[in-house]
Parts: C-alpha cells; structure tokens; sequence
C-alpha cells in the first residue's frame, strides 16, 4: 500500500484530503510494492545536536528500494542477502553510506553538507540537493565572500561562477555593476539578470544621476547564499523574466540552539590599481614644440607657405608662455629650470585613503521561533579625490512555528545608504580629465596662492576646467533609504503538501542632490553664479507570491515527486520628482529656495505590472532518473494590446549513472550524472509603455515661450512582445576518489529571438527608432567548475577551485539593420558579436612621411578586401574590428588550511575581448594634436630619426592618426589577483576563559595584481556615460578599480 | 483543543487570504496607462489640441532644439565658412570637425541637424493634417501659417546644408533633401524617401514661405512667425536664388511694413532687455531659464559669462574694420582670448534675422539691378553705418564690394557667412589651402544612419 493511504481524515480536514487524493490519484501506479525480504534493519536517524530528522530517504546501495525517515526519525527497511549497504540523505545534510555488517539496528547521524553534491540549491519556489538537478545552477555561499572588501556582493561574486561575467566598469564607488549570465541576449533590452531577495524581485538600478547599483543597499554579511540560474529549465519559472538569468539571493536565518553573538571590525585603505603616466613639463614643451615643427614641415610639404606670423612653432611657444603663466617665455630660449612641472594625476589619487566597517549579529532560536538580526556601518573613501560613500543597515528575519503544521516568518531590512559621487566621466569636472591639463600650468596659482582658476582673474586656466576646484565647491549627494520586507506564511496541509503566500515589497527612497557654487563657474558654464538641483524618486515594488509544494515519496522511496504551482503578482510605481535652480545670492547659499532662477521642475509617475502563473514537477525514479518539467504564464501591462500573455515552458532530465549496478563496484567514480535540458525564457525590459503611440507635454521639450505645447514622443506598435530565448543545456558532474574531485561541464547554445530592437527608422518620418520585435541573437559555450581536495588532514588541507566559461556571441539577424553606440563605433550588425567595433583598420606609419596609414578595405568584386594601405582618413572603409565580448573569463582560487590558520587566493581573468581606448587617446594618446598632456608612449612618434614606429609623426592642429580608428581598439584581457585573504582561528584554550566563543584575525586584499597589456587605467571598465548593451569596453577618463587592504577581527560571544 | 482549533482557522484565513489573491490578479491588473503622457490617437483631435502642437512645433524640440535655430543653424554656417578667424577650441568632435572641415559622413551635427528639423517638419505636417479640427478661420489662418513659416524656413535651411548650392551644377538634377509633406503614423518602406531636386526643395520652401506670408498677420512679438518673419526669409530664399529683385522686394515688404527698426545703438541689437531689441529682431527663438537653450550664447560667450568659450575670435577678423566702427570693439576679452559680444546674455532668445539684415539685403539688390526702390542702396548702407559709428559713404565710393563687406561686418557670426560666400561664387573661401565655393567640403555628408537606414538615398560627394 502506498503509506499516504494510511492517513484518516476528520470532517475538518476534508478539504485537504480532498486535494491530498487529488495528487495521490495521479500516483496510485505506482502504489505496487514488489520488494520482497528476507530480514528487517530499524534505525533512527539524528542530527549532530541529537533532533530527530524526519524525511530522510534510506536506500539500499545498488539497489532498487528505499523508505523514508517519519518524524520521530525512525526508519524500517527490509534488506536482502548481499546488500550490505544503506545511503542515507536528506537535503541540506551530507548523503552518508552506512555498511551494516550483521546489525538489525542501525542509528545514524547525519551532518549538515559539506560535501557540493548535497549543498542545497534555490530554485524559483523551492529548493533542491546539487545532486539531484537536471538544470544549471550556480552556488556561490557566503564563505566564499565574506571577506572580500567590496561594498556590494555582485562584487564578491566576480570569477566565482562559471559563465558569469561580473564587470565593475568603473572605481567610482557605488556605480552599476554589470553582470552578464551566459552573454548579452538583447540589444535593446536589458541585459541584466533578474534579482530575486527571499522571493521579492529586487527593483533594478536606480538612475537620476549615472545609474547605481541595486545590490548597494544590501548588506553582503547578511548574505546566506547567492543562486545564479543559468539555463532555461532552472530559469523558465521566472517566465519572461528569465533571459537573462536568475540571482536568487538567500539571506540569513536563526538556527535552534544557543544564541550566538558576533562582532566584526574591519579597517583598512585603498590606493588605485594603476596610474597612467603621462608627460612632465619638459617633455610636455618639448614634445608640444615637436609637434609644432611637424606641423610646420608638412604644410611646407604640402607647399602651404610658413611664415612668422602663421608657424605653428611661434604658436605653440606663445600656449607655452600664457598656460605655464609666463613662466615659459614666448621666444628665445627656455630654460628647463623654469619650465614648471605639475603631477596632475597626483591630485587625482589621494594616497591610502580608508574604509571602515562594522558588524554585528546576534542570531538563535528555539523550536518555536528563530532569528537573525544584523546591524552593518560600512564607510568607504574613493580612490578619486571626493567619493566616499557610507551606509547604515539593519535586518530581521524572525521566523515562527505557529503549530506542527503553520509557520509565519517575516524578513525585514532597512537601509541607508549616502554617497558623495563623482562626475560622470565625460565632464570636465570628472577629476581623472586633469590628466589632459598641461603640466606646465601649476595647479596653485602663485598670484593668488588658489586653486588656479579659482577668481575672475585666472578663470580661464589652465586650458581645460580644473576639477579640484570642485573640491568644497560643488557636490553631488545620493541618499537612498531602502526598505526591503517579506511577510511569508506556510502551512501543511497534509503531510508532503504545503502552501505557503509571500508578500514583499521593495521601497526605494532616493535623493538627487547637487550644488555648484560660482568658483565652478567654468565648468557650470550656464550658471555662473552658482546653480543646483535636487530630485527624488520613490519606488515602491510590491509581490506576491502565492504557491502550493508537494514533496512524497512512494513505493519504498523508489519514487519521488516535487510538485510546485502557484502565482505570482507585481506591481511597480515610480514617482519622480526633480527641481533645478540657479543663481545664489552667495557661495554660502546651497539650497534652491535662495536661487533666483528655477530653471525645471517637474515631476513623473510610472507604472508596470505583472501577473503570472507557474507549476513545476520533479520526477526522481530509483534514485538515478530524473525528470523535470515547468511553465510559466506572463501577463505584463507592458505588451502590445494584441500579444498580453505569453507561455515560457521547460523540460529536463538527467540521469545519475553512478547509482546503476554496472558502475557501482568502479571504486574511483564517486558520481556520475548526465543532464540536458531545454526552454524557453523572455526579455520584458523594455520600458513600460513601449507599445504605445504617445504624446508628451514635458517643458524642456514640448513647451515655448510659456506657452503649453505637445510632441509625439513615440509611434505606436501594438504587436510589441516579450523577446524569447530558447536554450539547450546538456551537462555532465562527476566526482571522483570519494568524491575528493568534483567536476561540473555543461554546453549550452542560447537563442533570442524576436529581439525588442529599438529598429532605426529614417529620420525623415520625424522618429529615430521604433521598438519591434525584430532579430536574432545567439550565445552560446562551454562553462567548467572544478573542485578538488588536493590534501586533506585534520591539520592541513588545500582546496582548489577552478572555474571557466568560453562564450560566442553573435547577431545572426538583425534585418539588415545597423545600430551604433559610443563615437559611432560601437556596433549591432548581423554576423558579429553584440558591441562590434567598427572603425577603419590602422597600418601604422609611413617611415618617409610620418602620415598615419589606415588599410584601405574596399570591398572588392570578387569579395575580398583592398589592402592597399592610404594616408587619405576618408578613402579608407570602416570594417568590424574587435569584439568587446571576452571569448573565455574563469576564475581560480586556492585555499589552504592549516589548524587555525587559513589562507585563500583568488584569481580571474578575462581573454580575449577588445577596448575602447578612443574616448581618451583621441586626445590624450594623439602625437599632440591638441594641447592635451600626451601619455609618455607619444614620445616614441615619428620623427627624421625615429622612422619606424608606429605613432604618427606630431602635428599641432593637423589630425595626424588620431582619427577614430583600430589604433585605439587595443586588447583587453587581464588576469587579476583578486582577492587573498589570510585569516587566524585563536586556539579555543587563549579565549575560553575571556567568555568568548571565537576569535578570529585576518587580512585581506582586493585586487591586488594585475596583468594586462591595457594602456588605461584598468582593463575592467565601462565608461559610465557611455554604457549601453551595444556600447562596451568604452574608456573614458574612468577611474581605476581600489586596490584595497583590510585588517579585521571577528569575536564570536 | 480550542487553540488547535484557532490555528487551523488562521491556517484557513491563510489559504484563503493567498486564493483571493489569486483571484484579485485577474486580468484587469494589466492595464495601467501611461501617466506623464498622452495617447497619440487623440492628440490632435481638438481645436486645443491642434493649437498646442503648433506650439510644440517652435519648442527646444523642434525648431528651438539647439540643432537647428537654438544655435547649429546659425553657427555652421559660421565654422565652415571660417578662415582662420574665429577659432574654434572647443572639445565637441562633431563642432570641431565642422570647423576644421574635416567632416565625416557620422558627424554629429550633420545628424542632429537632419533628424530634428525632420521632427520639426512632422509636427508641422501634423498640423497641417488637422487644421480642420481648429474652430475659427482666423485661428486657421493663423495656425496654417505658422506650420508653413516653420516648414518652409527649414527646406530652406536644409537645402542650402546638405545640398550643392543653386547656381552650382544644375539645381534642377543636384540632389537636395528628401520632400516630406504627411506626418508619420507608421513607418513602412514608403518612408525611404529618395532626396528632392535643389530645385524641388527651394520651390517647397518658396510655397510655403509665400503662403505663409499671405495668411500670417504682423505681430510685435518676434518669437513666433509674422507676416514680416515670412517676407524676410523669403528675401534670403531669393537672394540664395540670385533673383535679386523678389528679394528685394521682399527686404521692401518687411521695411515698409513699418513694424521693426534699427535699433538705436548697436549693441541694442543684441541685448533682450534694450529699447530696440523688439523692434530690429524679426524673428527669434525665446530663450526662458525653463525652455528653449541659446547655443550661440554657449559656444561664441565666455565660462565668465556663463557659456563654453569655444569660439575665440582671432586678431585676423579685427583688420577687417575700420577705425572708430563700433562692432571692432563688440568684443571682450577673457583669459586672454577674445569672445564676440553679440550672445553675452545667457537667457536671451536667439535671433535668426535682424532689421539690418533687410536694409543691406535691399540696398544690394537695388544697386545691382541700379533701382532705388524703397531707398536708395547709399542711404541704407549708411543707415548701417552711421549706427556702426562710421562716416556716411558718398556715392561715388558705393560699389558691390563696400555692400557686401559692410554686409560681412555687420553680420559677422551670425551665420549668413558661408551663404553670402556661396552666392557670390567666393573662389577662395579658405585661402590656405585655396577653397573654392563650390568645395564639397562646405557640403554637410548625408547622415551615415540615414544612409545605413534608406536605401534610396545617395551620398555626397566626398564622403
């Protein structure tokens, strides 16, 4: 008999075995027992504290049977001759094979998991054992980023995860960081995964000034554990939601037992991963009187007469006299120990500034009610001169055992995060732009003994705005106060059938401040006497998850069934409101209500909604064959009138080879199991209202003269949909020599289709672009995690893990469309990847002339390319030339362990993509073209005697090479120290008798080398005014990533 | 018992608190509307609503948008026509580009420029399109003329920049700019419109500029489209054309129209809160601290004055005048470069075509075809003169050459100068290297995207 039959329902709880046999109804084939016995082992199963588990499933090695575990742990099975060995698992805790000799009795501990084969996964709605997956899933724990010094755990996780590129783009603290799960599936859309908190959809990143991070409101030590859902069938619960990838984030929870109290402190300081060198003052004159002469000569060449009055030698030497102040004379002769030499980058990178954090946590529980509360100050400074960010946060997560069968449970965290930000990079008061500040102009003004620039005097020097001057001058002040809140209650309804209701919200608080006074009138050109804004914008972000789960087992554990159905609703309403001024009676005034002029104000409201439904089943037969099927049906307000729902399916299976008799005696294969799976997921980021035709009224665009006035802002289509990906996933996970190896491979090849493409139209029609669903893109590679026990004793250990992903993106189709981003070089064209530079081929130099060279690459008759090389910039053609996608990212830590001491190094590196170093070497690395300071590498330009080079000969004024070209798209790749830390367990007989429980020491480092052949700042950017889908790897004036060290001490009480 | 029993009830509520839910997300849940905006169906299905798009039509969108009257119409045609003059320092690629002649078929002007007088054009043929909705024939009228001042001015503008210029090969074969006369509610392939005649887009231009002028009253508020306005442009359409006698008559409509004057002293000219600002500006873009954006102000004025100090004018230009003439000493001078005083205000409008611009224009085409129609061509130069500070000129030294130069000083920068070159067939608008008017370097490329989206168009020559 099946047991759930064995159940007697009383009136009251007829609705629930009504629903019970419902289910059980679908299952009565398998309510044949075919054992047969010849003795009986009992047991009770425990864990390490001495609870009793119920649901643990024993199963004869080999075999085909099984029982489970009831509540009371105790566990009956029969076993037969030469079957000697029970398995015993239950998800969370080691699997534990347990030889039983000639015992009929047999007890059993189970320990939580160590092992990766039984950690525990989360799945949308649900969770499952590693090794039962059929889908891809990625874990990334929290002790694998607890010590790492970054402020947002997106961070943490870079090079953890295979075939997750995390990319931070930019020093500046607290900015939006990129993650990419198996490549860029939109062009249009967003690319970003979907960030699920303890089943809230997080509201992703908030912009009212260059776009933050929607993870710096969290507290990474809250953290339990980070689940990257890569493939469809893991992500296709999340319905159009899922392209991208799933971040399922767990925070932490209570445990039954003593109440634990923990204290961190943490302190340390940061300095820039690297500085660009540029030139000094006696290089800049001497290379800036080179470029002079060059241009000199090739306007003779060109038989353009030099004169006196007209000799760009004459001009340069007049720039020299009034930018250096009159130090330089304007003729005669120069004497170098007057030439000034000011170290612009000096003043950019503050030296070791510092962070700060601490922590506190007190968590525990008893049978009835668990806890965890947290309290989190973290305070960081900015390797650029005027970042610094701070944030306060607070969480509780309290859950309640209201009876045997209802629990309740709430989540609760409350942050406040506040950051002094920089300019974005592309403004002259972005402090990285000093660099083009000619270092003959002396940063204090001898006259005034100020800033230069700083009076009405000297407020046209030096040559471009200072941005020091910003320092105590002007601000830009984000505060965000995010709520973020679960209310969750779960009740049995039989055994094996629960129904649990989530209700969450995110609410998000953020103000915009900024103010400029009038010694930044400069750069704040239309305000001369100061101006300021401030804007706020309010998201509230509601879910609810409803959802019912049935986990059995039946005939002796043979088979197993995890069903989930459920659904879910979310809404999402934004209030923005903004207001600009100008004019200050004084610098002393900050705050709008004294600027004479309001130059805008206005404020926004938006909304979207979404209302779905799920259901999934998990099949397990004998241990070893497993099935898995889900769907997902997703209605948004943001689709087309005519296409409101759509329907994302999935299907898995694997197969656990090394449960079948004829690989049970292979001693050194601990595990072995095949997977493949296949589904479909959407893209719905496309802005709420994309679909429709609409008119605006907004002021700046719309009215005139104070008159009310409308334009039409979109054209309508209400055909608009979801874009879909389809994906195949086939994977293998071994293990080996007891399980002291661990191995996971997958190939997956991804399919989008129907891209949300913001298509170009002509411009005649009066619009730019529509949103259509037009398009193909692929992605597709191989991703590897290994994880091997190299040594292993009591006293020491070494672990290693390894992890790598290839990734081949390409727009297969694009209707022939062509989409541009950054200086028009960045690209989306049909047979290239996402992002393809496109920019005429540089050849170097001419040795007899010193004219750039660009290859010519006509597309010839028969379809091949002219390579005729020509100094002509607009006889060349442009063609695709670097793909800013990296071909192969990974990761590699090492973590060695010896008593108390432990020390682990991490690894990543990214190959094989291509930057964008245009924005700044068009100025900066452009054999003096302009009177930008020059990177040092300019000195090696053609010259009479320097012929062969490949930096065009210096030519003031005359666009020698600095053209958009292949000269600036340059190698990206690195391989990063990324983290290593080095940490101490005070041996328990120094602390007994203080009445703390532990104490920890450690130090840490982030980013600690770097090997790269980039010629900027760092290889890991993505220049924040200039990011989009199709614009990566784009440098402009970005500041370098903090190389940080931290020392802490963790007490435990 | 009983408290079993009470958790089973909440266990209940439960459920039934997560059906109802389920039952609450019905469908209807899927339709929010936008808020800040409005449905583009009804738009224009009201007297109101017509109006308001008419309104659209001059806002920082359309024609005030810094592409086209908010700055880059005039000062093109200023960085092209530049030799050596007024410096561009800026960093801006596409400015720079622009000035250097160095253009490519990408840059950023030669684009902003294209798509937003084509947005400014369907928010004309929008209202044109709907003209029925409005109420009253004067309303009419007046809305119709408006819309076609606006398009009119802008196939003007865009014929002269994208185009050879009339008289430069055939105007009726060279290709201009593609005729768009509907406003766009889909977009097919009906929409890859091939490029007009020069010939074609100037009669466009003529028509409505003409119809304009017939159905517009005069107003004293330049900021929007008179009677006047319309004649006036008209007269710069005829004089690109060479037909010296429609554009003079059209300079003698605006000037006997006795509505605009010169002002009293130059430097009125330019400056919104002088006596004579109102009367000598014919037509303006209103520049407000909320709406509209004064590039000229931006690029031309100083960081002391609140612009970008761009555009620094060098002591090459200062020969061209001579002793006592007031506009030599219309400059200041900041960190040691020297700024034109004619955009020193940062919140005044934007001029597009002065009252002085009428009498040179008059004074020229009556000495070339030797009429006197209105005046004689030597007391409206000196009416420039005099105002300028400069002694009377006499008749016998009144010759084309002293119109025009008198013409190139008193407008200096403000985007007549690669115009008045290209008519008068300049052989050397640059001189190092020699530059004729008929270099395709003074021809803005086709927008690349355009070409890369339309596959009817045709490229200039040289990109």
């Amino acid at each position: 008999m099946n047991h759930v039959f064995g159940f007697v329902p009383t009136g009251r709880q007829f609705a629930r075995y009504a629903l019970m046999t419902a289910l059980a109804a679908m299952f009565v084939v398998f309510g044949h027992s075919t054992a047969f016995a010849q003795s009986v082992i009992q047991g009770r199963v425990t864990d390490e504290s001495g609870n009793k588990l119920g649901g643990v499933t024993v199963r004869i090695k080999g075999g085909t049977r099984g029982a489970v575990t009831k509540k009371d742990g105790a566990y009956s099975i029969q076993v037969g001759a030469g079957e000697k060995v029970l398995t015993f698992s239950l998800l969370g805790y080691a699997r534990k094979e347990v030889n039983i000799g000639e015992k009929t009795t047999v007890d059993v501990v189970l320990n939580l998991e160590s092992q990766l084969l039984d950690e525990v996964v989360v799945v949308g709605y649900g969770s499952s054992s590693k090794r039962d997956l059929t889908g891809n899933i990625t874990k990334v724990a929290s002790a694998d980023i607890q010590d790492i010094p970054v402020p947002t755990l997106d961070a943490a996780i870079q090079g953890k995860a295979a075939g997750v590129v995390v990319t931070q783009g930019s020093g500046k603290l607290g900015n939006a960081v990129q993650i990419r799960v198996r490549g860029a599936a939109s062009v249009s859309g967003s690319n970003e995964p979907l960030y699920v908190l303890d089943g809230i959809i997080l509201t992703p990143f908030s912009a009212t000034l260059t776009p933050t991070n929607p993870l710096v409101d969290l507290n990474p030590q809250d953290i339990e554990s980070i689940d990257v859902l890569k493939d469809a069938a893991a992500a296709a619960i999340y319905g159009s939601r899922g392209a991208n990838g799933v971040v399922v984030i767990t925070t932490k929870k209570g445990k039954v037992g003593r109440t634990n109290v923990n204290v961190s402190l943490q302190s340390g300081f940061s300095n820039p991963t690297k500085q660009v060198e540029f030139l000094n003052g006696q290089q800049y004159v001497d290379y800036l009187l080179l470029s002079g002469a060059g241009a000199d000569r090739n306007r003779a060449r060109l038989g353009i007469a030099v004169t006196p009055a007209n000799s760009r030698v004459g001009f340069v030497r007049s720039f020299l006299n009034d930018q250096s102040l009159g130090a330089i004379p304007a003729t005669g002769t120069i004497d170098p120990s007057r030439v000034p030499n000011q170290n612009w980058s000096e003043l950019i990178f503050p030296s070791n500034v510092p962070t700060n954090q601490i922590d506190v946590n007190i968590n525990g529980g008893n049978e009835k009610t668990t806890f965890y509360a947290s309290g989190q100050y973290f305070e960081q400074t900015g390797t650029v001169v005027g970042n610094k960010m701070d944030r306060f946060t607070t969480r509780l997560n309290v859950e309640h055992k209201v009876s045997d069968i209802f629990k309740a449970g709430f989540n609760f965290s409350l942050a406040r995060t506040f950051n002094d930000r920089l300019a974005a990079d592309n403004a002259f008061s972005n402090p990285i732009q000093a660099v083009a500040i000619p270092s003959i102009t002396p940063a204090i003004n001898p006259a005034t003994g100020l800033p230069i620039g700083a009076t009405a005097e000297d407020l046209d020097y030096p040559l471009y705005y200072n941005p020091f001057l910003g320092i105590g001058n002007s601000y830009r002040r984000t505060t965000i106060i995010r709520n973020l809140g679960t209310f969750f209650g779960e009740l049995q309804v039989v055994e094996g059938l629960k129904f649990r209701t989530e209700i969450g919200f995110d609410i998000m608080n953020q103000n915009d401040d900024q103010y400029f006074n009038s010694v930044t009138r400069r750069n704040n050109g239309t305000a001369p006497l100061g101006s300021g804004s401030f804007s706020t914008q309010r998201i509230e972000n509601i879910n609810v998850n409803s959802f019912f789960s049935y986990l059995n087992t039946f005939d002796e554990a043979r088979h197993v069934l995890d069903l989930t159905a459920g659904m879910s609703y979310q809404k999402q309403n934004t209030i923005g409101n903004t207001v600009s001024g100008q004019d200050f009676p004084s610098d002393e005034f900050k705050k709008l209500t004294a600027a004479a002029r309001i130059t805008a104000g206005s404020s926004t409201e938006t909304e979207f909604s979404f209302l779905s439904y799920f259901a999934r089943a998990n099949y397990k037969f004998l241990d070893r064959y497993l099935i898995s099927v889900s769907g997902r049906i997703d209605g948004s307000s943001r689709f087309g009138a005519d296409n409101r729902y759509g329907f994302f399916p999935a299907a898995s299976v694997g197969w656990v080879i090394s449960q079948e008799d004829f690989l049970k005696n292979v001693e050194f294969l601990s595990y072995l199991k095949l997977r493949a799976s296949y589904g479909r997921t959407g893209n719905a980021e496309i802005g709420n209202f994309a679909s429709r035709g609409l008119f605006t009224g907004a002021q700046a665009t719309a009215s005139y003269n104070g008159n009310p006035g409308i334009v039409p802002s979109q054209l309508a289509n209400p055909s608009l949909t979801w874009e879909t990906n389809d994906q195949v996933d086939v994977g293998v996970d071994f293990s080996l020599f007891s399980n002291t190896i661990t191995v996971e491979l997958a190939y997956y090849n991804k399919l989008s289709k129907g891209l949300l493409l913001n298509v170009n139209v002509p411009a005649t029609t009066g619009f730019s672009t529509i949103v259509r669903n037009v398009g193909n893109m692929t992605n597709s590679g191989f991703e590897f995690a290994v994880t091997a026990d190299v040594f292993k004793t009591d006293d020491f250990s070494w672990r290693m893990n390894v992890n790598g992903a290839t990734l081949n993106n390409e727009v297969t189709n694009l209707q022939g469309q062509i989409i541009e981003g950054a200086f028009t070089m960045s690209r989306a064209m049909e047979g290239q990847p996402l992002g393809v530079f496109f920019t005429p081929e540089y050849a170097g130099v001419d040795p007899s002339n010193g004219n750039a060279l660009w290859y010519r690459n006509t597309l010839l008759a028969d379809g091949s390319r002219d390579r005729t090389v020509d100094s002509v910039y607009s006889r060349v053609q442009r063609v695709a030339a670097g793909n800013p996608i990296p071909s192969f990212t990974g990761g590699f830590t090492n973590t060695f362990r010896y008593k108390g001491l432990e020390l682990s190094v991490s690894f990543n590196g990214v190959f094989g993509n291509k930057l964008n170093w245009y924005g700044v070497g068009r100025f900066s690395s452009a054999n003096a073209l302009f009177e930008d300071n020059q990177t040092v590498d300019q000195l090696n330009s053609w010259t009479p005697t320097n012929r062969n080079t490949n930096i065009p000969e210096a030519r003031y004024l005359t666009n020698n090479g600095s053209q958009q070209s292949t000269r600036y798209i340059i190698d990206g790749s690195f391989i990063r120290l990324r983290n290593a830390t080095l940490s101490y367990n005070l041996p328990k007989e120094w602390i007994s008798d203080l009445g703390v429980n532990n104490v920890r020491v450690f130090v840490t480092g982030l980013n600690l080398l770097t090997f790269t052949k980039y010629v900027g700042w760092d290889p890991e950017v993505n220049s924040d005014f200039a990011v989009t889908n199709i614009s990566q790897g784009v440098d402009f004036y970005t500041p370098p990533q903090a190389r940080t060290f931290m020392f802490g001490i963790n007490v435990g009480f | 018992m009983k408290f079993s029993a009470m958790k089973t009830k909440v266990a209940s509520s439960l459920v039934a608190l997560g059906l109802s839910v389920a039952v609450v997300g019905c469908a209807s849940r899927l339709d929010i509307n936008p808020i800040n905006t409005i449905d583009g169906a009804n738009a224009l299905s009201t007297d109101q609503g017509v109006k308001v798009a008419l309104t659209g039509a001059y806002a920082g969108s359309n024609l005030g948008s810094t592409n086209l009257l908010g700055g880059a119409m005039m000062y093109c045609s200023e960085f092209l026509a530049d030799d050596g003059e007024a410096r561009f320092a800026g960093t801006f690629q596409g400015q720079f580009e622009v000035w250097a002649k160095q253009m490519v078929s990408n840059n950023a002007l030669a684009t902003g420029m294209w798509s937003s007088a084509y947005v400014t054009i369907n928010q004309t043929n929008l209202v044109l399109a709907n003209l029925d909705k409005v109420v009253t024939r004067a309303d009419k009228e007046d809305v119709e003329g408006e819309a076609r001042f606006i398009r009119g001015l802008l196939y003007f503008e865009l014929a002269k920049y994208y185009g050879r210029f009339w008289g430069d090969g055939d105007q009726n074969t060279n290709l201009a700019v593609p005729l768009v006369l509907t406003p766009t509610t889909a977009v097919s392939d009906a929409d890859n419109r091939p490029r007009a005649t020069v010939a074609a887009v100037y009669a466009q231009a003529i028509s409505d500029l003409t119809r304009a002028e017939q159905l517009l009253l005069e107003g004293s508020d330049g900021t929007r489209a008179t009677k006047s306005a319309a004649a006036a442009v008209l007269s710069r359409v005829y004089l690109a054309q060479g037909d010296f006698a429609r554009a003079r008559d059209a300079a003698q409509r605006v000037i006997a129209a006795n509505v605009y004057s010169l002002a009293a002293t130059f430097d009125q000219a330019f400056n919104e809160a002088a006596a004579g600002y109102t009367r000598e500006n014919i037509f303006r873009m209103s520049v407000t601290a909320q709406t509209g954006t004064n590039n000229m102000q931006q690029f031309y004025s100083p960081a002391a004055l609140g612009g970008r100090g761009d555009v620094r004018i060098q002591a090459s230009h200062l020969t061209r005048y001579e002793a006592g003439d007031v506009r030599a000493g219309f400059f200041n001078i900041s960190g040691g470069n020297r700024f034109s005083n004619k955009w020193n205000v940062q919140f005044n409008d934007v001029a597009y075509i002065r009252f002085a611009e009428m009498l040179l224009t008059r004074a020229e085409c009556n000495f070339r075809l030797g009429t006197t129609i209105g005046a004689a061509p030597l007391a409206d130069v000196n009416a420039i003169r005099t105002r300028a500070g400069l002694p009377a000129l006499t008749q016998a030294n009144l010759t084309l050459d002293r119109i025009l130069a008198e013409r190139r000083l008193e407008l200096a920068f403000e985007g007549q100068l690669l115009w008045d070159l290209k008519r008068n067939r300049a052989t050397t608008i640059t001189a190092n290297p020699a530059r004729s008017w008929t270099n395709p370097l003074f021809i803005f490329p086709i927008p690349q995207r355009e070409i890369d989206t339309n596959p009817n168009l045709v490229q200039n020559a040289g990109y």
